[in-house]
């Protein structure tokens, strides 16, 4: 059945949209303000056992005997695994890229402080944590790898001996004459950067319930689980069952941001529920766990760029050598931060041609995982650091560098040199009404006068692109395969005319239960509440990625108004038939059936809802009766990629511009932001209250990782940063109030003109921080080219300009 | 994280609590707030056989004037004496660094002995007492006796507290007319531990400083009192470069300020200069000019 | 040796409750394990997220920085006590509510008992009064923005007038 999911609000069957694209107070709410949701560590099941990981203290090591014998024996331990158990019942993990996988618990060696070496299940969480001290191991330590550069070298001892070598990755992708460009380029601009490791930080950590049944051999898992299909399926491969015999239930989430990779431990759950003979056994990730081993940490990163400039100040090249320190493996996909620049590798900026020399590399450190915006933050830092050097140099306000450079709005639909498109925009327009708000000009006079008073303020100008509605070929460098990300909604309609929506996910925080009431509503023209969302699991489940790469708004959007469009053309169908004229008479609006212009023809969706479930014998004969549909939606056009990693990737393009003003205390080196004015352009504004809230949050996390937010290890690969005494998450008295203002293009290709946001403004945030710190800093000519700019690194950096030891900035001679 | 398993009593009197204290077989533990105490325990670095709780000891908790000196019990949670009144007028420094710490869901059950007893390098209350010659009425199997807040803080974690002791209460002595306090921290959030911070008092006369005292914290194991400094002053003008001098000397004073990941051991020292300034500055600002 | 545990009687949300506890077993998981009262969360324990706050003899406190032992004897409000028992939400959840105070909502319980106890102890609390407490509550979600509106949403509604409405 063909059918046509409306492209824009107006689109929607109702002559007064109530509910989307307007305020409502969300479904979730209730529950969660009284403490009513079942979080996952909030489920107890009967006869279950709890679980605590024994980790290796050191990095590199080899493991000379485990003994397990005095840990079983304690009264309350009902079962202890290790890595023999693994061994015997389990497959080693995907990863990416391909073949970086291992058991879930240590072998003979161990790769990175925390690795799980061996596991115990007890009546208790305690109890579990007091068998562990009587495991008995013994560790000869090997000097660890700690050092991305060094680990390239030849005579580097290798992470995994069997791999050959510690680059997991070493490509050279270019796209267009680079060399020509920089060649003719009378203006080249050189720097290097140093991205320190951030990550996610839900305030729930990972966790999971395990039930191995040992008479049908199936597996269940709940979790707070973000991709829960993806999830079970991983679990079937690496327990080899068959896809059918595992079942994931996904828990709300106290947050996600990425990190909610954690299937080590959840495969040692498993381990140790089959081993205790089928007992549910609880994981939940403790706080110093979640640090220091878990998918915690992202973006380990060392960068040498190179902006080519030409005589009428347009950027013709841009050249982004980066070594991503992924850290022991590829199990966490950590990798595919680095794949997803190739989504918008030149920024919101009609940049020509540019290459990306990448190298992954392996180390003894805790393994990369993916994190909110996945690769793009440190790029577009970067990036937008490199646009400033080259204004500075050229003496052009950074703000016009910036205007001259954007893609303008007639270029639209535009493919960007890596391959991707970017749906639509009107940047121009972004920016004027960012300097605006921000009062730019105010700004640069407070300046003027600050500097008279030897004071350090600055005001830096960031824009950057915020791809939305991911698909797998963005990471096909490294190493995922093919396209497609389902996601499907199921919509039904009872005998009273009220509506459930069966979906695949959890509740994350971003409203997406509220969303679909909101479509369902708006377009069977009934109340809020006549809308229940029922999450199911994966083996009831439409097909569902769930919420990852700035998607599901848009993805459930169209799983929802696409069940919703097969329901009105059944429903059409009866009432054409019940009203005995051709469907092409009926029209559907507000919630009714009718012919237009004869009075008495209508039925409400009700109505005929009713009708089918109780009158089969009126309906036509070839009809389904349900008044249910499923539709299953992913984003049309995908390709394949070529050589080269060049594809149609992510669906869609936000973009924003961000104007911060800070003032540093060069005593302190401590940064205040004095303004922060946000101005972005994410499509149709579906719920904007929940729109808005994701920026706010995502500001924020920028601003942590601009910051504050630091993932230390010494130089014998320890980690340092162990609690959160050390990693310091933002509290309320670190983040400015927002100035904020929106520009809405749709996207051409999307259901409602929507576009993916819910990553949003991090992809911008860091960047545009530093941009401001540079400016406060630049009369000292001293510069900021680390993250997080703490106020040690600030000082520093004051330091060594008025030791004169930094190099001029920036600018190679060219020729 | 869990703690490993412990015994716990919760006493009555102190006597009791004493005798508790006392028993060589069970290795012991004073349990007050539990602020420091209980994140220890639930990580393991603490692992106590046994927690003798002194939360149910009746009187261990009062603020009160004693001819003039202020008296607070070391069970007075923080929370207590921020909002005393008694402390604001009397011990002006002691209010202000109150509101410092941390922030007022800990400080509800965080306790004066608790911080005095545990002396993190990086809190306020010890240099605070050092500041304010707080004395200490500590009790033990042989009775009671007193410690000067200078002999109290031995090194890194470590009072003069012996293991059978028993923090009873702190005495602040009068302070004198016309004395004005600052304190200045520099963290990396509002609440967090200080990379370093400084309690100062001041007192003028005629224009000229003719008392003061500077104490800084975390910067080394204990309280810092830059004592030479202090004779510096006295007699000088108080000026923005008199200020500067000696912080640039109380800087160049520290032997090894400690190094981590929020502050190197030379960005400590520059932090040391610059909050040894600001308290001595807000100290003269508040100084009664006579 | 199986590990002693230690009956522990106390109030909770103004009705009596009581179970057994090991000295060590912290009063978070003591309510969430022992009395089922599970919207109390876990952030850290490490004492510096607040996720775990709620309200003992008044004054909000960390719930992982407490002994279950020690709250023998004492009156603890928890988040399920907010709400009145018909449902009608507490004057701040509504808030919380109408301002997009939550995403996830996972840190929402601390939130609400820190404020709890300010509004009782506050009427007119001051911004650095607020900020005091609301700097003490880790979100990782939202920002604070929508936070902030819903806290200065319920003291407007809440007028000059503490409340001291639990709801139960």
């Amino acid at each position: 059945m063909a059918i046509e999911i409306p492209k824009n609000l107006d689109g929607l069957p109702t002559s007064q949209r109530r509910f989307v694209g307007r305020r409502v107070r969300r479904r979730e709410d209730p529950a969660l303000l009284t403490g009513r949701t079942e979080f996952l560590d909030d489920i107890k099941l009967p006869r279950m056992l709890h679980c605590a990981v024994l980790r290796s203290p050191f990095p590199r090591a080899r493991i000379e005997s485990l003994d397990v014998t005095a840990a079983e024996a304690l009264p309350g331990v009902e079962a202890v695994v290790t890595g023999e158990d693994a061994r015997r019942w389990s497959h080693p993990a995907a990863s990416s890229p391909d073949g970086w996988g291992g058991h879930c618990l240590a072998g003979d060696e161990v790769r990175f402080v925390g690795e799980p070496v061996a596991a115990v299940a007890a009546q208790s969480r305690a109890a579990a944590e007091d068998a562990l001290e009587a495991i008995e191991i013994e560790y000869e330590p090997l000097d660890p790898i700690v050092d991305p550069f060094e680990a390239m070298k030849p005579e580097s001892p290798l992470v995994d001996e069997a791999k050959g070598t510690n680059k997991m990755l070493d490509r050279v992708f270019t796209w267009g004459d680079v060399d020509a460009a920089f060649d003719a380029a009378p203006h080249v601009f050189r720097e290097s950067f140093r991205w320190n490791r951030v990550g996610a930080n839900p305030t729930e950590t990972f966790g999971a319930i395990c039930e191995w049944d040992p008479m049908s051999l199936e597996l269940t898992v709940r979790g707070s689980i973000q991709s829960a299909s993806h999830f079970g399926l991983g679990r079937a491969a690496v327990f080899g069952l068959p896809s059918n015999k595992v079942n994931v239930i996904a828990t709300p989430h106290g947050g996600s941001f990425g990190g909610r990779g954690g299937t080590r431990c959840t495969d040692v759950a498993c381990l140790l529920s089959r081993k205790a003979e089928g007992r549910p056994v609880k994981w939940i990730e403790d706080r110093m766990e979640y640090l220091t081993a878990g998918g915690s940490q992202a973006w380990d990163r060392h960068y040498e760029v190179e902006l080519a400039v030409d005589a009428d100040a347009k950027v013709t090249g841009l050249r982004v050598k980066l070594v991503d320190d992924l850290g022991a493996n590829g199990e966490p996909y950590g990798a595919i931060c680095a794949a997803k620049p190739l989504a918008a590798f030149t920024g919101p900026y009609a940049i020509p041609v540019a290459a990306y020399d990448l190298k992954l590399v392996a180390t003894n450190k805790l393994p990369s995982s993916p994190y909110r915006g996945m690769g793009p933050p440190p790029h577009f830092f970067v990036l937008e650091q490199m646009m400033d050097i080259a204004a500075r140099s050229l003496a052009i306000d950074p703000a016009e560098f910036r205007r001259k450079n954007f893609i303008p709005k007639d270029a639209f639909p535009y493919t960007i040199p890596s391959g991707n498109e970017y749906d639509s925009g009107d940047y121009e327009q972004v920016l004027d009404r960012a300097l605006e708000l921000a009062d730019y000009a105010g700004l640069r006079r407070q300046q003027v006068e600050a500097r008279a008073a030897g004071r350090l303020f600055g005001v830096g100008v960031a824009s950057a692109i915020e791809p939305g509605v991911f698909d797998w070929n963005a990471y096909a460098i490294v190493g995922l395969p093919g396209t497609g990300v389902p996601e499907g909604a199921t919509v039904n309609i009872d005998i009273l005319g009220m509506i459930s929506v069966r979906v695949g996910f959890a509740m994350e925080g971003q409203g997406q239960y509220t969303l679909v009431s909101q479509l369902a509503a708006d377009y069977f023209g009934c109340e809020l509440e006549a809308v229940r969302v029922v999450p199911m699991d994966t083996q009831s489940a439409p097909p569902s990625f769930g919420p990852g790469g700035s998607r599901l708004g848009v993805a459930i959007t169209g799983a929802v108004l696409g069940a919703c469009e097969k329901i009105r053309g059944k429903m059409t169908r009866v009432v054409a038939g019940l009203m005995q004229t051709e469907p092409e008479n009926i029209v559907f609006r507000d919630g009714k059936f009718g012919i237009p212009g004869v009075e008495g023809a209508s039925m409400s969706v009700a109505e005929v809802a009713g009708t089918m479930l109780a009158r089969s014998d009126l309906l036509p004969p070839d009809i389904d009766p349900r008044p249910e549909a499923t539709h299953v939606w992913t984003a049309a056009g995908r390709t394949e990629p070529d050589a080269q990693g060049r594809a149609k990737s992510y669906l869609t393009a936000a973009q924003s511009v961000h104007v911060v003003a800070v003032e540093i205390d060069p005593e302190t080196g401590q940064t205040e932001i004095l303004r922060y004015a946000v101005v972005d352009d994410c499509g149709t504004r579906l719920n904007p209250v929940v729109v808005q809230g994701q920026l706010e949050g995502s500001v924020a996390q920028g601003i942590g990782a601009a910051l504050y937010e630091e993932y230390v290890y010494d130089d014998d690969a320890q980690p340092l940063t162990t609690t959160y005494m050390d990693y310091l998450i933002p509290t309320v008295n670190e983040i400015p109030e927002l100035l904020r203002d929106e520009v809405v293009t749709p996207s051409p290709f999307t259901p409602l003109g929507a576009k993916g946001c819910g990553e949003g403004a991090i992809h911008t945030t860091p960047a545009a921080v530093l941009c401001a710190i540079n400016d406060a800093l630049a009369p000292l000519g001293a510069r900021a080219r680390e993250v997080p700019a703490t106020p040690n690194r600030v000082w520093n950096w004051i330091q060594e300009a008025g030791d004169g030891n930094q190099t001029p900035q920036g600018e190679g001679s060219n020729g | 994280m869990k703690p490993a398993p412990f015994e716990y009593e919760a006493p009555s009197s102190v006597e009791e609590a004493l005798r508790l204290l006392a028993d060589p077989a069970i290795e012991t533990s004073l349990l007050a707030g539990g602020q420091s105490l209980v994140p220890a325990l639930n990580m393991r670095l603490a692992r106590p056989e046994r927690l003798v709780d002194l939360g149910r000891i009746e009187g261990l908790d009062a603020i009160r004037d004693e001819n003039g000196a202020l008296c607070i019990g070391a069970m007075a949670t923080k929370r207590s004496i921020e909002r005393s009144a008694l402390v604001a007028q009397k011990q002006p420094l002691l209010h202000e660094a109150t509101g410092h710490i941390a922030h007022p869901q800990i400080r509800n059950r965080g306790t004066l002995g608790g911080s005095m007893a545990h002396a993190d390098p990086a809190a306020e209350y010890p240099a605070v007492a050092v500041a304010l010659d707080a004395e200490f009425r500590v009790i033990g199997p042989s009775g009671e006796r007193r410690i000067a807040a200078a002999d109290f803080f031995v090194t890194y974690l470590t009072t003069a507290l012996a293991e059978d002791e028993i923090l009873l209460e702190v005495t602040f002595p009068e302070r004198p007319a016309g004395e004005g306090v600052g304190f200045a921290e520099i963290c990396r959030r509002h609440g967090d531990f200080a990379m370093a911070g400084a309690a100062a008092t001041a007192r003028l006369e005629a224009g000229r400083y003719q008392d003061a005292r500077i104490v800084l914290f975390g910067v080394d194991a204990t309280p810092v009192r830059a004592l030479s400094q202090e004779e510096r002053l006295r007699g000088e003008v108080p000026s923005e470069a008199l200020h500067a001098e000696v912080a640039a000397a109380i800087g160049a004073g520290l032997e090894e300020p400690p190094g981590d990941q929020h502050a190197s051991p030379e960005f400590r020292r520059q932090l040391a200069r610059t909050v040894s300034k600001r308290a001595l500055e807000a100290a003269v600002a508040r100084a009664a000019k006579a | 040796m199986s590990p002693t545990r230690i009956p522990v009687r106390l109030r909770v949300n103004g009705r009596p409750a009581e179970g057994l506890a090991e000295p060590r077993t912290s009063l978070v998981d003591f309510l969430r394990d022992e009395l089922d009262l599970t919207g109390t969360h876990v952030g850290c324990e490490h004492g510096v997220c607040g996720l775990c706050t709620v309200r003992v003899d008044g004054v909000a406190v960390r719930g992982c920085l407490m002994l279950a032992v020690q709250a023998d004897g004492a009156e603890i409000l928890t988040v399920e006590g907010l709400a009145s028992p018909d449902g009608k939400l507490h004057p701040l959840q509504e808030a919380f509510a109408e301002e997009h105070g939550l995403q996830c909502g996972f840190c929402t319980p601390g939130f609400l008992m820190a404020l709890h106890e300010l509004i009782d102890d506050e009427p007119n609390p001051s911004e650095e009064q607020i900020r005091d407490v609301l700097g003490g509550q880790l979100c990782r979600c939202t920002g604070y923005a929508g936070i902030l509106r819903a806290v200065q949403s319920a003291f407007a509604k809440l007028g000059a007038s503490p409340s001291t409405e639990s709801g139960a």
